[in-house]
């Protein structure tokens, strides 16, 4: 019986040694190809204007849809922020999901709104639409105010209702900087025919000064949660997505800020509804049906243009969020799951799907078994010291050596913080993110595979307090 | 101690000294760039007093002084040059080619086999703004390297006005495989009108169809209207994203002998054509646009709908008049929608003023 359990735990053990090895050695050879890919990028970006796009004949006009759900707090600096983007042509459509605040109505003071006769073509299937207002001071503003259905829902509506070939979809409670659109138009203009969907960098506004829609002065956020959020972050824009783009492999594209063609994303039945990883799952299809037409095709990532957004500073907000997050993730790996390990899909069904479905689906249950077994271990004395020793490199110090390579990636992004007080405050919360924080969002998301099982749709409220102003 | 206590000491203090490197490394690194960004400006500040005394000077004496005394700062000299080089002609120019020819030329053209790709094209940015005749060689053999420094070279050589470096720059049009439509037709359309022999020569060639739908836009951006007939023997291409691009360059070439092709071209088989063709043929406003764009409010595809109702209001009185009858008649709810949403449209901006 005791041998038994021995080489019951031994098993496990290999099992837990390897997924951390594994994971931690995949995102060490992501933070190296990103740190080469910024400082290609950068050396490439000194010899570019990129407000050179305004003479370029051939530029795309790009149709920005943000969809809005009780923004009341938010809406009106967002949308000016919006408003005041350098693209040579774009239009802003607002999506107001059936708020139960006074987002609609903050809007139709705000810009003064009015009721329009405006018709679209409806490609896509959404919840009725009650109204389409247009601005009579800003015209490239178009508010659409529809009964609620959800994030996807809104974006379809958009979708409908948007007129450009390349379109946006955005956050309406993200600040996008001023030359953001210009940056992330690049690969589309470099490879007009290849390029389908470009994603940018997502970075948090807690803590940072906004004016006029823009964030004037980059500071570290006071929430402790915020702070770890920032080194996670890091780690998984400029870590992730950067090496996952150059290994061709990028499968998401953040909701709060990506490029898209249209053309494509229609062609895929748009944003999926009844899901709440529509960001994914729409990426996801994008490839599938790219494979499945055999046309040749390419999502970058660009790591230049910055989307400031808010993040959960509760532990509540914060655990819905994550929640929603893995939840989504599950769905689209279910929703696709003929790619996985599927050879007819290339790159996405070989190394991105299974990627994430070994790593980022099933991760928490294994480092949840690794936890309790290590408990369990020490509690009937069955604990091998090796184990142990191991166990720690690999889950504790890896984990925190990859942390600490993250904000070395923040330092040659562009917009890092300035004070060198953020700096050592920011190592200082590498050195001990591993440790309870990692642990807690590892059971939030073992919750999130519960809530899925269950059948679980909802958004879950996130609480935000709004930007904060300048001076 | 056992082994285990001391590997874990030893992790942790493994980690704590990495965080105080990385620091470190950190605040050093921001130091030097800052003090190298400092010494940058002052270099710049004294040798662009110099320059600019120079080019107002046109004493080739004084530039060659000004030459010999920067030579050591060559970085700085060579950004000094790249941002004047571009904004200076006539005598100006003159005095900063020599400054050029006698600091920086030599180590440029070292400069141009490097690995460090950045600070190839800033020579061959320098190469070209100073062009001499004498070296072209050494520039029309960088259109075979790789295609960042090939489209530095060929956007660099369009602003040299020769029939040579025209020629070169379609040459490499025409055969280059990664072939980059944004960067070539950026750089044809800079060179306007003077291409319009090379353009008809290259519509002679078999050329693939994104190189040929290229050269049909370029035609109606620029716009070349010798060119029409070839583009109007382009309206029956098989390619359905040629016709599109031939409707959209007639839209723009607006010669009224075209408006048969485009009233063909809106009865295609493919709705995109008929959608670019019905709107190309608002802009030439002939009196048969009129009859074609009303009845193509009843398209049953709504871009086709949507250009004609816009296109409509393009024309004029007549074309307000046609769309206040749509949108009152009982028939189609569809080309009545379109005609109210246009109208609705063109009342706001006027309540706006």
């Amino acid at each position: 019986m005791s041998s038994v359990l021995h080489m019951i735990v031994h098993s496990v053990n290999i099992i837990i040694l390897a997924y951390f090895f594994l994971i931690n050695a995949f995102y060490l050879l992501f933070i190296l190809l990103s740190l080469v890919g910024l400082f290609r990028h950068r050396e490439y970006v000194r010899f570019v204007n990129f407000k050179e796009v305004f003479r370029f004949p051939l530029v795309k006009p790009i149709s920005i849809i943000a969809p809005a759900y009780n923004e009341e707090k938010t809406i009106g600096e967002s949308v000016r922020a919006l408003l005041a983007l350098e693209y040579p042509v774009f239009e802003v459509i607002v999506v107001n999901d059936g708020s139960t605040d006074r987002t609609l109505d903050i809007l139709i003071e705000s810009f003064a709104l009015e009721k329009s006769k405006r018709v679209f073509r409806k490609v896509m299937d959404h919840k009725p639409v009650k109204g389409i207002y247009t601005s009579r001071v800003h015209p490239k503003l178009v508010v659409v105010d529809k009964v609620n259905g959800k994030k996807a829902d809104a974006l379809n509506a958009g979708l409908n209702i948007s007129r450009y070939p390349l379109f946006c979809g955005i956050d309406s409670d993200s600040l996008l900087e001023k030359d953001g659109l210009l940056k992330m138009v690049r690969p589309f203009l470099e490879e007009p025919e290849k390029t389908v969907a470009a994603g940018g960098i997502i970075r948090l506004s807690n803590g940072c000064s906004i004016r006029g829609g823009q964030v004037e002065q980059v500071r570290l956020p006071r929430n402790v949660l915020a702070r770890f959020q920032v080194i996670e972050y890091f780690r998984a824009f400029l870590g992730g997505r950067i090496g996952m783009s150059m290994l061709k492999s990028m499968l998401i594209v953040s909701g709060a800020f990506g490029l898209f063609r249209k053309d494509i994303a229609l062609q895929c039945g748009g944003y999926r509804t009844g899901t709440v990883g529509e960001d994914m799952d729409l990426i996801v299809r994008m490839r599938r049906h790219l494979h499945n037409m055999r046309k040749p095709f390419e999502i970058r990532f660009v790591p230049d243009p910055i989307c400031w957004t808010e993040a959960p500073e509760t532990l509540k907000s914060l655990s819905r969020q994550r929640n929603r997050w893995h939840r989504g993730l599950i769905e689209t790996l279910f929703y696709n799951r003929i790619m996985l390990f599927n050879p007819r899909y290339g790159v996405t069904g070989l190394f991105a799907m299974p990627f994430y479905f070994i790593f980022e689906m099933l991760g928490p249950f294994i480092e949840v078994v690794g936890y309790v077994v290590f408990a369990v271990c020490i509690g009937i004395g069955l604990i091998n010291s090796w184990f142990a020793i191991l166990f720690f490199l690999f889950a504790v110090v890896l984990g925190t050596l990859l942390s600490l390579l993250s904000m070395l990636l923040g330092e040659y992004s562009g917009r890092q913080y300035p004070r060198l007080q953020d700096i050592l405050v920011l190592t200082m919360f590498s050195l001990v993110e591993n440790i309870i924080y990692r642990q807690w969002l590892t059971l939030v998301r073992v919750a999130a595979f519960i809530d899925f099982y269950r059948g679980k749709k909802e958004w879950g409220t996130i609480q935000k307090k709004g930007f904060a102003p300048a001076g | 101690m056992s082994p285990s206590s001391i590997i874990i000491t030893y992790s942790l203090l493994f980690l704590f000294l990495v965080s105080l490197c990385l620091f470190g490394f950190i605040v050093v690194r921001r130091v030097v760039l800052e003090r190298r960004q400092a010494w940058f400006r002052k270099v710049y500040e004294q040798i662009e007093k110099d320059v600019l005394q120079a080019i107002s000077l046109f004493d080739s004496d004084f530039s060659l002084e000004v030459a010999r005394k920067h030579k050591a700062h060559h970085e700085v000299l060579i950004q000094v040059l790249l941002d004047f080089g571009d904004i200076i002609v006539g005598e100006g120019k003159d005095q900063l080619r020599i400054i050029f020819n006698h600091a920086v030329k030599n180590r440029c053209l070292k400069r141009l086999s490097p690995w460090r790709t950045a600070k190839r094209l800033q020579s061959v940015r320098l190469f070209i703004i100073f062009f001499d005749p004498a070296e072209s060689p050494v520039l029309f053999r960088l259109l075979e390297d790789k295609p960042i420094i090939k489209l530095a070279v060929i956007n660099a050589l369009s602003r040299i006005p020769s029939p040579d470096t025209l020629e070169y720059i379609f040459r490499a049009f025409e055969t280059d495989l990664g072939f980059t439509v944004h960067a070539y037709f950026n750089i044809m359309f800079g060179l306007g009108n003077r291409i319009e022999p090379l353009v008809r020569q290259s519509l002679t060639k078999a050329l693939s169809t994104d190189k040929l739908g290229l050269l049909v836009e370029l035609i109606g951006t620029i716009p070349l209207r010798n060119l029409h007939e070839e583009v109007v023997a382009l309206a029956a291409h098989p390619d359905k994203e040629i016709r599109v691009r031939v409707a959209r360059a007639l839209g723009k070439l607006l010669i009224p002998e075209t408006a048969g092709t485009l009233a063909a071209l809106s009865r295609d088989e493919a709705w995109e054509v008929q959608a670019q063709a019905v709107k190309s043929l608002a802009k030439i406003k002939s009196r048969e646009a009129l009859d074609i764009l009303t009845k193509a409010l009843f398209s049953p595809f709504w871009y086709v709908r949507y250009n004609a109702g816009y296109g409509l209001a393009e024309m004029g009185e007549e074309g307000l008049e046609r769309l206040k009858q749509m949108a009152s008649q009982p028939d189609d709810r569809y080309a009545r929608d379109m005609s109210v949403m246009v109208l609705n449209d063109l009342i706001l901006p006027g309540e706006a003023t």
